[in-house]
């Protein structure tokens, strides 16, 4: 496949080489990403129909929701954990945001939305004890109340996710991990919301939207949902620019992750889907343009970790 | 499909029907249509399926809407779903979780529909008098 091509770090080259449709006049649809029909989209290397790209992924996270939190930490080494911390550390929310989080399948950002919310709210409530030295204790009793009553602040995070069977793992993670409150499920498609206007204060979307069949209706929608002055925040697989790391990346992504899939979850197909998908992800900087053209401002990205996964961010102003 | 809150008042047809479609008719079934859907709100809190474990968070009621039209939605308690009247569908509530898309949404079989530009609760009405 295409791992025995692996040495141009030059991204048009690997692509074409992978011996997709090569006539110019049908390069309408898909742009930089390489040549597709119209009404026609990528799965992975592949290009399938529009209408059967949603179908193929729902039925590729069907299959892997059992295992998807195991195989991402085998992945990528546990990494996806710190990536997701950066990502929280950069929206640092405050208590009484709204969140929504979508393709949030087995709720990793959630969780963690949940947990940083109730850290700065304890730690706040601790500071204002703690200036207040002639406080009586009626008063120490009462903020401790608050604390009991309240901690989050009234932060609400709403989970939303295509597919049902990510949805049922991440309400048993919840429960399991003792999450009760300020988490709501929901399964809906990120295209088409069932949220009203102006509704959330920040939309994040990890490594979710590479897998939308209509990236730009997504973006779309996260406009519409979020309140002026929101944020949008997208983490997801990038470019690498350094081209030795992308020459052991490409390896490591088409060597090793499919094996890794089919020794612990059973599927190759699966696995084989997700590195195809991220290299048709479009760059960083064609996704800024696309982020700015659903009506964001201020959008900027970051990469980690050279490149590999980066965070984008846009407010509604 | 009539609801429970519906049939509550139900009296039989009359042949008062006829008669009723007056202006000043109209109004007052309006009123008391409204009266008997009380249990029915226009927005998102109805207050009755909360403490179901099966039912429907109550805070996700406050923001769902229909994704096709964005219009507000209606909880049906006895059939765990998500009505939205005006496109006759219903969305299933699976384990305390909405089901929002479209595909999976479930088409309401309406006699009224039939009727053009009627309000629903008019024309409940109407079938009730």
């Amino acid at each position: 496949m295409a791992a025995s091509i692996g040495a141009a770090p030059c991204r048009t080259l690997f692509r074409r080489s992978c011996g997709k449709r090569l006539s110019a006049a049908w390069g309408l649809l898909g742009g930089a990403r390489g040549l597709v029909a119209q009404g026609e989209t990528h799965l992975g290397f592949q290009t399938v129909p529009e209408a059967e790209k949603e179908q193929r992924v729902y039925q590729v996270f069907e299959s892997v929701a059992k295992k998807y939190d195991i195989m991402n930490d085998s992945m990528s080494f546990g990494i996806h954990r710190l990536w997701k911390d950066i990502l929280l550390h950069q929206m640092n929310p405050y208590p009484g945001t709204q969140l929504l989080d979508v393709a949030g399948g087995t709720g990793d950002i959630a969780f963690r939305f949940i947990n940083y919310v109730r850290s700065q709210r304890e730690y706040r409530l601790r500071q204002k004890l703690k200036s207040h030295q002639n406080l009586s204790w009626q008063e120490i009793s009462k903020s401790y109340q608050e604390e009991a009553l309240k901690p989050l602040g009234g932060s609400q995070v709403v989970i939303c996710d295509i597919n049902k069977e990510m949805v049922k793992v991440g309400k048993q993670k919840a429960q399991l991990l003792g999450y009760t409150e300020g988490l709501s499920w929901v399964v809906g498609n990120a295209e088409e919301l069932p949220f009203d206007d102006d509704k959330f204060d920040i939309y994040t979307i990890a490594f979710g939207i590479r897998n939308v069949t209509h990236i730009d209706q997504a973006l779309q929608e996260a406009y519409r949902v979020l309140q002026p002055g929101g944020r949008f925040l997208c983490l997801e697989f990038s470019q690498v620019n350094n081209p030795l790391i992308s020459r052991l990346y490409d390896l490591y992504s088409f060597q090793v992750i499919p094996v890794l899939g089919e020794i612990i979850a059973g599927d190759w197909k699966s696995y084989q889907y997700l590195v195809e998908s991220i290299r048709q992800f479009p760059a960083q900087e064609e996704f800024k343009a696309m982020i700015e053209d659903a009506g964001f401002l201020k959008v900027e990205y970051r990469n980690l970790t050279a490149g590999i996964v980066a965070i984008h961010s846009g407010f509604k102003l | 499909m009539l609801t429970s809150e519906n049939t509550r008042s139900g009296a039989g047809a009359r042949p008062e029907v006829a008669a009723r479609r007056t202006m000043l008719g109209r109004a007052t079934a309006l009123r008391r249509g409204l009266q008997v859907a009380a249990g029915r709100t226009r927005g998102p809190d109805s207050g009755r399926g909360s403490a179901q474990p099966a039912g429907l968070d109550p805070a996700l009621l406050g923001l769902l809407v229909c994704p096709l039209s964005k219009r507000p939605l209606r909880y049906e308690e006895s059939s765990n779903e998500l009505i939205n009247e005006e496109l006759g569908i219903a969305y299933p509530v699976v384990d305390g979780i909405p089901n929002m898309i479209p595909q999976a949404a479930r088409k309401i079989e309406q006699a009224w529909h039939n009727y053009s530009g009627k309000k629903y609760h008019e024309i409940v009405v109407w079938q009730m008098l």
